[in-house]
């Protein structure tokens, strides 16, 4: 067994970004470009025994809108079994940690608990409970899921639904008086959103300038549905934003590390120790390998081998982040290894 | 490189003596708001007297070039008529046009425009010969070949998904009438402009948007094919440094800025001392504190 970093901060450590040390277990990919295997038999097995912590992506790895993946539910059931630590971590800002762990009981997924769930709502509303001075509030654009988890954490927010504004016109608009406690906008997946509360994203912005922080859920740009039709994303919201308010949001979910960092924070985590499950390489992919964990692609969602091909043999370092370490058709896949 | 230099005395005759012709940026250097630039009105009466002309090109898509006419009456400026204002609501229909019925405007065939902007864009769009997406009979099947973003102040998610789907014909254009990220109001606040709305469908869609106004010179080309002008002869004057002053280099121009609008001479100067290319096509050649300041360099 390989000796294990220390705990606390130095798991957040950006050290380990590109650097792979192995000590005992499974060599995996050290210090040189990731190599996309498949992981069956020998290799999966050492891989996922190597493994104390999972984090997976949902959509598209553990099911595609209210359907599992087949075979999906009993692997992490043996995973579980194992001893293994199962965390859930996605992007999608429409839904509540509760909601999350609702919708994996309902799908036949080992037991989790809230704090298993990772979701970029969640994350955002911790992001701006630390960095929000106390009694300072957000502007919203966002669905009821963001409030509510803002109000968990007990942020004072305003904002989601329709917009309420004074007037048809943009002049009207620019005359509705602007909360003083607002210090921050906060963008995530917004049905309601619209040129008015645009508006008042900008403005609020305006006023506070650098001392208003200006905050993204995610910027996927499409969110998918069931029956394999998709919606813009939050990155479509995010843009208009930023584009409006030329500046730059900072963005919690992945690829940036934000969210590895509240899973980090939430559980003991060795990154040499940890396998990144996903289906999309500039999100999942890119965060498990700049955080330094084993990633694993699976092929239920929207990436193809032929993608990940390309990047391979590309120059770009750029791209060669987004190659995982390996890849299987689905997490089903990982059943023989988990075997008795 | 330009030099942004003040235009007054002797330099304001040396610079207007030869000119032909002023294309002027209709907001933040005619007027601001509801309220005429004082002195402008009568910039444009002496340039008249002087046998110069006088034609507008504006980025904002929310008038028609009708209700900009009335504007210009309503505002105190004299003698301008519809066919001398180029604005890109109009502009992106000719575009759309040339684009969509090869330059006949018959109105057959071509299939319809996804429009996101007001009424005064979507007039546009009609009297070019176009059929928009929600409009006429809807048993019709005549698929969507263009999605035009515009000034949009109804712009909701439900039209950004519209789009989308429309764009995922790769035969169907996207389209954006300016790329202006804010626009100025007259107590000092900002609101978004069609650039930001343009990021949001771009973003949604994977495709970039063929963008009509400035700085791109489509706007010129429509300008020097209803009446011929040498831009050799011919100042671009303007208040937005990113938009007007790129415009006036774009189309070979000599480029004046004023500074009743949106950019500050400390901007224009930060560009000046900047290494990068990009930065110094931003610098005018010129600047006025407001274009009344032109008035002197005009006989009387």
């Amino acid at each position: 067994m390989g000796t294990r970093p220390g705990r606390g901060t130095a798991n957040r450590g950006g050290g380990r970004a590109g650097t792979r040390l192995r000590r005992g277990g499974v060599a995996m990919a050290g210090g040189g470009p990731r190599r996309c295997r498949r992981l069956e038999a020998d290799a999966a097995r050492a891989v996922l025994g190597a493994a104390d912590t999972l984090l997976f992506d949902c959509d598209g790895v553990l099911w595609r809108g209210e359907a599992a993946v087949g075979g999906a539910a009993a692997a992490l059931g043996r995973l579980a079994a194992a001893g293994k630590r199962l965390c859930y971590v996605t992007n999608n800002s429409s839904r509540t940690r509760a909601a999350y762990t609702e919708k994996l009981r309902r799908l036949g997924f080992p037991p989790a608990e809230p704090r298993h769930v990772f979701g970029s709502a969640y994350c955002a509303a911790r992001y701006l409970r630390q960095a929000l001075p106390l009694g300072a509030a957000a502007y919203v654009l966002g669905s009821p899921a963001l409030a509510a988890e803002l109000e968990a954490v007990g942020v004072p927010h305003l904002g989601p639904g329709p917009a309420a504004l004074p007037g048809p016109a943009p002049a009207d608009w620019a005359q509705a008086p602007l909360d003083p406690a607002v210090r921050a906008v906060l963008v995530g997946f917004d049905e309601h959103f619209s040129y008015a509360k645009l508006c008042q994203a900008l403005r609020y912005l305006l006023r506070g300038g650098p001392d208003c922080l200006l905050v993204g859920t995610n910027r996927d740009h499409r969110l998918p549905l069931e029956g394999g039709t998709a919606i813009p994303g939050t990155g479509c919201l995010v843009k208009a934003v930023e584009t409006a308010a030329q500046r730059e949001a900072f963005i919690v979910g992945k690829p940036n590390r934000y969210m590895f960092d509240c899973v980090a924070s939430e559980f003991d985590i060795d990154p040499t120790r940890t396998i990144m499950v996903g289906d999309r390489l500039d999100t999942d992919i890119l965060m498990g390998n700049s955080c330094g964990l084993t990633t694993l692609l699976t092929l239920t969602g929207v990436t193809t081998l032929d993608e990940v091909k390309g990047h391979q043999e590309s120059d770009c370092p750029a791209r060669q982040s987004l190659v995982p370490d390996y890849y299987v058709d689905s997490i089903a896949d990982l059943l023989p290894a988990l075997g008795d | 490189m330009a030099s942004c230099r003040r235009l007054s005395g002797a330099g304001l005759r040396e610079v207007l003596g030869p000119a032909q012709g002023l294309l002027f940026d209709c907001d933040g250097v005619l007027w601001a708001g509801e309220r005429a630039v004082p002195g402008a009105p009568e910039l444009l009466e002496r340039l008249r007297r002087s046998g110069k002309a006088a034609l507008f090109v504006s980025n904002n898509s929310r008038r028609s070039v009708a209700e900009l006419e009335r504007r210009f009456s309503r505002l105190g400026f004299r003698g301008v008529r519809a066919e001398h204002v180029f604005s890109s609501a109009l502009c992106s229909a000719l575009f759309l046009r040339q684009r969509l019925l090869g330059g006949g405007g018959n109105g057959s065939g071509g299939g319809r425009v996804f429009v996101l902007g007001g009424e005064g864009l979507r007039g546009e769009v009609r009297d070019a010969g176009l059929r928009l997406a929600g409009e006429g009979d809807p048993g019709a099947a005549e698929p969507v070949r263009a999605v035009l973003v515009g000034y949009d102040d109804q712009f909701t998610f439900a039209k950004l998904a519209q789009a989308c789907g429309y764009l995922r014909d790769p035969q169907c254009l996207l389209v954006a009438t300016d790329p202006d990220p804010w626009h100025p109001l007259s107590d000092g606040q900002r609101t978004p402009g069609t650039g930001s709305l343009t990021a949001a469908v771009e973003t949604a869609s994977g495709r970039k948007a063929l963008v009509v106004g400035k700085p791109n010179t489509y706007m010129f080309d429509c300008i020097v094919e209803r009446f011929g002008v040498d831009p050799s002869r011919t100042l671009m004057v303007g208040d937005r440094l990113e938009t007007d002053i790129l415009f006036g280099k774009n189309c070979g121009l000599s480029t004046i800025l004023t500074l009743t609008g949106v950019s500050r001479l400390e901007e224009a100067q930060a560009y000046m001392a900047s290494d990068s290319a990009a930065a110094k096509a931003l610098v005018p050649n010129y600047y006025v504190d407001s274009i009344a300041d032109l008035i002197p360099g005009l006989d009387e």
